[in-house]
């Protein structure tokens, strides 16, 4: 049978994922625009949210990877006590 | 037997990293992202690790397109993979030769479903359902969604970071070169998602083998040694594809940004990955084009060349049908015995060298070098800035012209109207005059009877 589900949550997880990387990159590249600026108010604070941005966005990267490899999946579930 | 199959077998996935190679580099290095031996060797490296994370894709292959064993299935035999697999490899050749759109992996699908049909005799042997669901529809549906999604993300990416100063309205620095190196993320990830998904194939193809000639239970995934043996495969393919990419940069790749690609390459990653997560086995082609056609919809400006992409989805339609008439034949020569095999063996190898041959002397150029993905840009018409410039300068000139006739053609009425009134009054005038020269010439006749009767009296 059609697993019309299973589309479903592909369609998804794609958008979800790449939405939500591509936002946190995107803020990233515009707060660290922003500290670059001669006349920026505080250069500092923008680069750093920049950094924060981007780890985001890597983040999400590793996440969506341990939860798509089965052993990662397994051993990431163990250290949160869900056995699998 | 089963040995000449699982070399045919890694031989393909060979060829299924030379062709794809490119759907996950061409944009990095298109946009100066990456260097291109850089970019090739991480490719690699990424496809081989990438074929290690997941074998959902190669279970469907295995187990679920064709019916093996059981009351229900017809016995598959390991020739008939043969003449599937050398199906499939001579039609991915054939048209990596020619440059044409062609995804590796409905021309295995092809080839082996060809092989099936002809080599039992019998439509049984293949399983639609699972053809539809896990081939075709996704086939279909992926591309879709990752178009859609590369299209939300590239206006998202842009819209995130444009910048304007609040007093003039100028642009600031937006940087979006930024993205540039993103992409070297982006794309490493798509190279990744494609082991995860075009490995397993082979894998599944090689499971097939050997549950087909008992060499291993039905129903279990793959073996380690195979999996091992896929991956080098695809990454040697993958290495090796590379060099005939270096060596026609310059040529003049598909005009895309880093934001755009960017945006696109996540999209196809993400897409891929959830997929091979639930075994629908993608085509990685279809799927990084759709990102591509998606985020290039996504730029301002862009007009989409419908015929190119009419032709790019029947040659993607033609795939599958195509494979599966080369490996019909290839089963069809087989079933006459070892003689037939031996046939199509020499004849296979044969056409794998002229290929190969004619390959090295044809002029390798921007069109049958770089990738599928890249041909796909070309359905696209994004116009750069200055000539969205020109085109807005030439539409307002087009306005004025316009303007300037409306203008012409409204006094021209206004001065007709104007001789209208005038005619009218003259017109009027005249009958004035012709009435009261009537009414004149009326009254001395009256007054001439008049007097005449006074006379008279």
């Amino acid at each position: 049978m059609i697993d019309w589900f299973g589309f479903v949550i592909v369609a998804i997880v794609t958008l979800v994922g790449a939405v939500f990387v591509v936002t946190m990159y995107s803020l990233g590249v515009r707060l660290d625009a922003v500290s670059d600026d001669p006349e920026a108010n505080s250069p500092g604070a923008a680069k750093f949210g920049s950094y924060v941005c981007f780890g985001f966005s890597i983040l999400a990267v590793v996440a969506g990877i341990v939860l798509i490899v089965p052993p990662f999946y397994k051993a990431a579930m163990h250290v949160f006590g869900v056995e699998v | 037997m089963v040995v000449l199959v699982i070399a045919l077998a890694l031989f393909f996935d060979f060829t299924n990293g030379f062709h794809d190679t490119a759907n996950a580099m061409a944009t990095p290095i298109a946009t100066g992202a990456i260097k291109p031996k850089t970019a090739v060797a991480l490719a690699a490296i990424l496809n081989l690790v990438g074929a290690f994370l997941s074998t959902e894709v190669a279970k469907t292959i295995s187990g679920g397109i064709i019916n093996e064993g059981g009351p229900n299935g017809v016995a598959i035999t390991p020739e008939m993979i043969f003449a599937g697999l050398m199906g499939a490899v001579l039609w991915n050749l054939f048209t990596w030769l020619l440059g044409l759109p062609s995804s590796s992996s409905h021309a295995l699908f092809g080839g082996l479903i060809g092989a099936a049909i002809v080599g039992t005799w019998s439509f049984g042997a293949v399983n639609f359902m699972v053809v539809i669901s896990k081939v075709l529809l996704p086939a279909i549906l992926a591309p879709a969604i990752a178009g859609l999604v590369a299209y939300l993300c590239t206006r998202l990416a842009y819209g995130i970071t444009r910048r304007s100063d609040p007093d003039s309205g100028d642009k600031l620095t937006q940087k979006r070169g930024g993205f540039r190196r993103g992409q070297v993320f982006s794309s490493s990830l798509v190279a990744l998602a494609h082991g995860t998904n075009d490995a397993q194939k082979t894998m599944g193809v090689i499971t097939l083998v050997l549950v087909a000639s008992g060499l291993q239970t039905a129903g279990t995934g793959p073996h380690l040694w195979v999996i091992t043996a896929c991956a080098i495969a695809i990454a040697g393919g993958t290495y090796a594809g590379g060099w005939r990419i270096i060596r026609t940069l310059g040529s003049g790749l598909t005009d895309v940004k880093p934001a755009q690609g960017f945006a696109a390459e996540t999209s196809t990653a993400a897409a891929i990955l959830a997929s091979s997560h639930l075994g629908f086995a993608l085509s990685t082609t279809h799927v990084a084009s759709g990102s591509v056609i998606g985020s290039g919809l996504g730029r301002k400006g862009a007009t989409v060349r419908w015929g190119a992409i009419g032709k790019i989805g029947i040659a993607w339609l033609l795939t599958l049908p195509s494979a599966a008439i080369v490996g019909g034949l290839a089963a069809l020569l087989i079933r006459t015995g070892t003689v037939g095999l031996v046939i199509v063996a020499i004849l296979g190898l044969g056409a794998i060298l002229f290929m190969f041959y004619r390959s090295q002397r044809e002029v390798v150029d921007h069109n049958n070098a770089i990738s599928d993905v890249d041909a796909v840009g070309e359905a696209l018409n994004i116009p750069s800035k200055k000539e969205r410039e020109k085109l807005a300068a030439k539409a307002r000139a087009a306005q004025k012209v316009a303007e300037k006739a409306a203008r012409r053609a409204a006094e021209t009425a206004a001065v007709r109207a104007d001789a209208q009134t005038a005619l009218d009054r003259a017109d009027t005038a005249v009958l004035k005059a012709m009435t009261k020269a009537a009414a004149q010439a009326e009254a001395p006749k009256d007054k001439a009877k008049i007097d005449a009767k006074k006379g008279n009296k």
